[in-house]
């Protein structure tokens, strides 16, 4: 779906991504959490920004402090769609990646912004807007 | 009926949950769960069957196994501890409805047929991967955190207290010269900001950090005692707080526990009736150690709850 605001041009494809645990049928068996050993199948999430999306570079550093701060294994995916809160980050965690990325950019993140950060991307996005202020 | 706390343990035999009687308005109960001793398949699949479809799906969203579990535990938990209240005959854990505030606080949304005034219940969550824990009260605006004792934190603990704490935390932790001591006390400190701003209901950029302080009465000038060092009784946890000078200290009261050896609790309720000049007397904690539909064991009083500060 395009869209066109006075600011950036956006499309979006449907991003088509495979979950990696596949949950067994609800109410019947046993449920299985654990994931198994079979790679992720995912397709790249389309998605073309003409503006304000941030660098590659940068998301790759947020997903670098985002790692460390939650110590996550090595086959744990993270790119820019993943969410804080289902990585796994409490509130302790989001102020600590919140640090992290003032520590690492040289920039002041104020509360209300830091709240409306759920996304790697929002980060990231968040980042290269505040340099571009400085 | 009562629960009364000198007979322990009950167990069940099907999917119950034992009811109980409402907090009285200066009592508060604390409900836990420990993820590592649910080890049922087929209990977490009960668990999974009484959330609804989006709740499910936020719970299976997590990536990882143990986030998973104590996501599913959090509503598992949230559900079956406000059904045990039995609030105008409502005991199914299933039916009951969730929304969140203007500022993203969690409540229940009451179903009803005429026009009745809101059940008195407030409740709050807090959970880690190790523990999942929820806090009700009557009449009282109420917020919880918990955090595992031995957290690491990556920051240097003044850099962070100095971004994040009031100048007179930051002072109070400065003191400090050992730093297992700091980074406990610290972890303390922060359990007890993140149940006051959870308690408000108005969202962590609601009440930033660093424009209140927490501080305990008793400690001297210029120097500190720890916590232990402090007789429960002696001490009290105060806020203060900067920006909101309507938000008075003497409408908060401070709990502080070591839960199950291994968590820091801090508890924060809303006081009333506080009269000026007159001197509250701490409220009553109650604290249940629960496997729901499975088993709940009353265990204020034992070794699974040490009293840090604030409550009898």
């Amino acid at each position: 779906m395009a869209s066109f605001t006075a600011s950036s041009v956006s499309f979006s494809a449907v991003s088509c991504s495979f979950k990696q645990n596949k949950v067994s049928s609800l109410g019947k068996g046993s449920l299985s959490f654990s994931g198994n050993g079979s790679p992720s199948r995912r397709l790249p999430a389309l998605r073309f920004r003409v503006s304000c999306a941030a660098k590659p570079e940068t998301v790759n550093k947020v997903v670098d402090i985002v790692r460390k701060q939650l110590a996550l294994p090595a086959d744990r995916d993270v790119s820019g769609e993943s969410k804080f809160a289902t990585l796994g980050a409490d509130s302790l965690d989001t102020v600590e990646i919140v640090m992290g990325l003032e520590e690492e950019f040289g920039i002041s993140v104020e509360e209300e912004s830091a709240q409306s950060i759920t996304t790697v991307q929002d980060a990231a996005d968040l980042i290269e807007k505040l340099l571009e202020k400085k | 009926m009562k629960l009364h706390c000198f007979e322990r343990t009950f167990f069940h035999s099907s999917s119950s949950l034992t009811p109980i009687q409402l907090p009285s308005p200066m009592e508060t109960h604390l409900w836990y769960v420990k993820p590592s001793e649910v080890k049922s398949g087929s209990l977490l699949n009960q668990y999974l069957d009484i959330l609804p479809p989006c709740e499910r799906e936020n719970v299976l969203q997590m990536r990882g196994e143990e986030l998973r579990k104590s996501a599913l535990l959090a509503r598992a938990l949230v559900r079956t501890t406000i059904a045990r209240y039995q609030i105008n005959s409502h005991s199914n854990p299933r039916s009951l409805k969730f929304r969140k505030n203007l500022h993203g606080k969690p409540e229940v949304q009451w179903q009803f047929r005429d026009d009745q005034h809101p059940p008195p219940l407030h409740f709050n969550i807090s959970h880690t991967t190790s523990l999942v824990a929820c806090g009700v009260t009557t009449n009282a605006q109420i917020g919880i955190d918990v955090e595992e004792k031995h957290r690491s934190i990556k920051h240097n603990i003044l850099s962070f207290a100095r971004r994040y704490f009031s100048k007179h935390e930051v002072q109070f932790l400065a003191a400090i010269s050992d730093p297992q001591v700091q980074r406990m006390e610290f972890i303390k400190l922060w359990t007890l900001k993140e149940a006051y701003v959870k308690a408000l209901g108005k969202g962590f950029s609601g009440a930033p950090f660093k424009t209140f302080t927490i501080r305990f009465k008793g400690v001297m000038e210029g120097g500190f005692i720890t916590l232990e060092d402090l007789s429960p009784k002696a001490s009290e946890i105060v806020v203060d707080s900067f920006d909101d000078p309507a938000d008075l200290t003497s409408n908060w009261q401070f709990s502080l526990l070591e839960l199950a050896n291994s968590h820091y609790a801090a508890i924060c309720t809303e006081k009333h009736g506080a009269g000026s000049g007159k001197r509250n007397a701490p409220g009553k904690l109650t604290v249940w150690k629960t496997v729901p539909f499975l088993e709940d064991e009353c265990v204020s009083g034992t070794a699974a709850v040490k009293i840090i500060c604030g409550v009898q």
